[in-house]
């Protein structure tokens, strides 16, 4: 079976990157390449780093005082982590999606729209454009398309949560970040999800943190290991399942840990 | 497993017991709420008419009356009071929420408003006397709506850092995400989310400024005539009521009991508003 | 390191013994009818017909619990290949089975008719093919890889000795037409016992992808000439 995906160009990589809580050093040095358009996944046990290495990447972590990260996370070949960079400019490549479904106490429409609109200054009509084409790459749009106006609280914890992936794709981005996505959603709503995140592969470039390994193996197409602040493992997805190197990896996929 | 049947029936027994102290005690709570209410009612009813509304409080001797100025009097100095203050108190309460609540200052603030918000108010009253007539005037609307105002800041501050507080942190996350400015965040996205929970607030600040005495006795004072004049001294129900009743005029202390109905009305009804509010919104949220 | 769910190991050493007795039951069913063939016992070929519906017994449930443990355990890695490995060697010992209830069979028939000097030939084939499977069901069990190539190795001199024995039976049976009945039953043992081998083969490289995860690199070399 040849492997294609070689070819493909790195979108982020982090190198030499240490992350510091305070004094205590959450993650060691580390280097990790992630290719774009394909699904890259991070495990691990609670505690590994995983989530907060994906806080990295667009630089949430800066709201809290006393964090702090060193070494370089390359976009497309610029450091992100370098003072000059704008921090403007990461938000609107770098997308980001929380395991509780967050709605904005808006309406459907004016959730989508509402991000568009600090970016861009589009007429009416462009704007409803640009928000029918978010909801229909999130898979939403055939659902809401009669209730727009509705208060986004009124759909089911799936659809929201839809809907918050439609409110970052609005923005175009290149990158999207998945924090436990499904984790608090029921096995369907789980599924749709998982499919979404498959399709959308074809215009992003995705990284997706999940405690549920069976998910990595579903939906990804890379797969990191960590453990404790170091990334044991990187490699593809099915290497990962079938034949890790490590042995670390091996008890941790085969339910040995601990 | 060997069921001791005895432990069982000693705990059914307290337990019977503790519901039944506790029956009682609500009872005899809701008894002197009931006969409050009750004796208010009864009383008020006699002297109730639209001339409540329509004339002012009454000289001595009078047979007929009302406390229009005091009702006029109120409605100024507390909307004042709240058209100043709860912009303030909900702007300080978004600060100690978003921006104060890492850092050892937020903790003092808040320490502060605390004891704001318990502070007696016939001090807070002398302050804002004191305050008034070292810049130059005298018992005047102004000074009242300022002292109600120092009443009803920290209970605003307190609910809507409290309410902002509650929303969760991944809202704040992914707005930020969204690259919108964290000025935007905290008004347009977090505020708008905690505004069935801050109304609630700025309600239940009224409800307690509508009723506050002391305070407008040393601002305030009182006027016995009808007057929209800010600068002058201003009649307000709970002053009004004061006067009425302390006076051994029958028809003055009917009109009191009156005025207490009133006054006891509003607040009930600005309490179920609030609840109502509470209740559809979270309804909505569920 | 067991695993934190207990059941599945348990689960797991159940399947590795349903293999194992599989195994021993092939090897035993090849030797009965070696006994068969040099004794001219008819009774025991009987037995070794009978006994076969033992393994087969054996293959259904390892494919039952094979079956379960994919659904319910969500075997990954090491743990899979051990389980999808089981799943394969199972096949090839209840097709060595297969070949020695067959081989039994033609034995009776053989012995029916006039001796053929073949037949020293094709009881030391028998008895290779016979040790081949047990080595590779022991290797199995050790989960040895080197143990596997080594009897791996083996399967290009069966495929000789095999080549060898059929030229023999053609020229016999070319030069003394009455010996043809028995001449083809004996090619058809001869071929199941080269059968046998290549089952035996499979299940070392089976073995071997399940302790390392790749697979046997270098190619079988075929040594069956028949077909030149």
């Amino acid at each position: 079976m040849t492997d294609n995906t070689q070819t493909l160009n790195f979108k982020v990589q982090a190198q030499g990157l240490d992350f510091f809580y305070g004094d205590f050093r959450a993650l060691k040095s580390i280097n990790l390449d992630v290719r774009e358009h394909q699904v890259t996944a991070l495990i691990g046990p609670s505690g590994c780093g995983k989530s907060t290495l994906l806080r990295v990447f667009n630089r949430i972590y800066e709201i809290y005082p006393g964090q702090r990260a060193t070494g370089s996370v390359l976009l497309d070949g610029s450091n992100v982590l370098a003072p000059g960079y704008s921090l403007n400019a990461l938000r609107s490549k770098v997308g980001m999606v929380f395991q509780k479904p967050v709605p904005f106490p808006m309406s459907i429409f004016q959730n989508i729209a509402y991000g568009i609109s600090h970016f861009e200054k589009l007429k009416p009509a462009d704007l409803a454009v640009r928000v029918e084409q978010a909801l229909k790459q999130a898979a939403l749009w055939d659902e809401v398309k009669d209730k727009l106006k509705q208060s986004a609280n009124s759909l089911s914890g799936g659809q929201q949560q839809r809907l918050c992936i439609a409110r970052a794709i609005a923005l175009q981005p290149e990158v999207l970040l998945f924090d436990e996505p499904t984790s608090a959603l029921d096995p369907i709503a789980t599924s749709k999800i998982e499919q979404l995140i498959a399709e959308l592969r074809r215009d992003f470039t995705i990284l997706i943190v999940t405690h549920n390994m069976q998910q990595a193996a579903r939906c990804s197409d890379y797969t990191a290991f960590m453990y404790l602040g170091d990334l044991i493992e990187f490699g593809k997805t099915d290497k990962i399942f079938t034949k890790p190197n490590n042995k670390q990896t091996e008890d941790y996929i085969t339910g040995r840990f601990g | 497993m060997n069921i001791n049947h005895g432990l069982i029936q000693r705990r059914q027994i307290v337990n019977n017991l503790a519901i039944a102290l506790s029956a009682v005690a609500t009872v005899i709570g809701l008894f002197f709420l009931f006969w409050i209410l009750y004796t208010t009612l009864s009383r008020g009813i006699e002297a109730m008419s639209w001339n409540l509304f329509t004339m002012n409080t009454p000289p001595a001797g009078a047979t007929e009356g009302g406390i229009a100025n005091a009702l006029v009097g109120s409605l100024m100095m507390c909307g004042l009071a709240l058209l100043v203050g709860a912009p303030c108190g909900i702007a300080a309460g978004i600060y100690l929420a978003e921006y104060a609540k890492l850092g050892k200052a937020g903790g003092i603030i808040r320490f502060v408003n605390d004891i704001l918000l318990s502070a007696p108010s016939i001090v807070l009253g002398l302050f804002a006397f004191s305050l008034v007539t070292a810049l130059g005037g005298s018992f005047s609307g102004w000074a009242g709506a300022f002292a109600l105002m120092m009443i009803a800041l920290p209970v605003i501050v307190r609910t809507t850092d409290e309410m902002m507080r509650l929303q969760p942190k991944q809202l704040r996350e992914a707005s930020l995400s969204l690259g919108i400015p964290l000025w935007k965040v905290n008004t347009q996205i977090l505020l708008r989310a905690a505004l069935p929970g801050v109304t609630t607030g700025v309600l239940l600040a009224l409800a307690r400024i509508s009723g506050e005495t002391a305070p407008l006795l040393f601002t305030a004072l009182g006027n016995s005539f009808f007057s929209l004049n800010m600068s002058e001294a201003m009649e307000s129900v709970p002053t009004s009521i004061a006067k009425l009743a302390m006076n051994p005029d029958e028809f003055w202390n009917k009109l009191a009991w009156a005025a207490a109905f009133l006054m006891t009305s509003f607040v009930l009804l600005i309490s179920v508003l609030a609840r109502i509010i509470l209740r559809t919104n979270k309804a909505a949220n569920d | 390191m067991n695993h934190t769910f207990t059941n599945f190991d348990a689960e797991l050493t159940r399947l590795y013994g349903e293999i194992r007795h599989m195994g021993e039951l092939a090897v035993a069913q090849l030797k009965a009818a070696l006994f068969a063939l040099h004794s001219k016992d008819a009774a025991v070929a009987d037995a070794v017909v009978r006994g076969d519906a033992a393994i087969d017994a054996l293959e259904r449930e390892v494919g039952h619990d094979v079956l379960r443990l994919l659904a319910l355990r969500q075997p990954m890695a090491r743990d899979l290949r051990e389980v999808y490995g089981a799943l394969k060697i199972s096949a090839d010992i209840e097709r060595i089975g297969d070949l020695a209830a067959n081989i039994a069979k033609r034995v009776k028939i053989v012995h029916r008719h006039p001796a053929l000097p073949v037949l020293d030939d094709i009881e030391a084939l028998l008895n290779f093919s016979a040790l081949m499977v047990a080595d590779a069901v022991a290797a199995y069990h050790a989960r040895d890889a080197e143990q596997s190539h080594a009897v791996r190795a083996r399967d290009a001199e069966l495929d000789e000795r095999y080549t060898q024995l059929f030229s023999r039976l053609l020229s016999h049976m070319s030069q003394a037409p009455d010996a043809i009945t028995a001449g083809t039953h004996m090619l058809f043992i001869a071929k199941n016992l080269e059968r046998v081998g290549d089952h035996a083969t499979n299940i070392v490289e089976n073995t071997i992808f399940i302790v390392t995860g790749e697979d046997a690199l270098d190619q079988r070399i075929k040594r069956d000439g028949t077909t030149n």
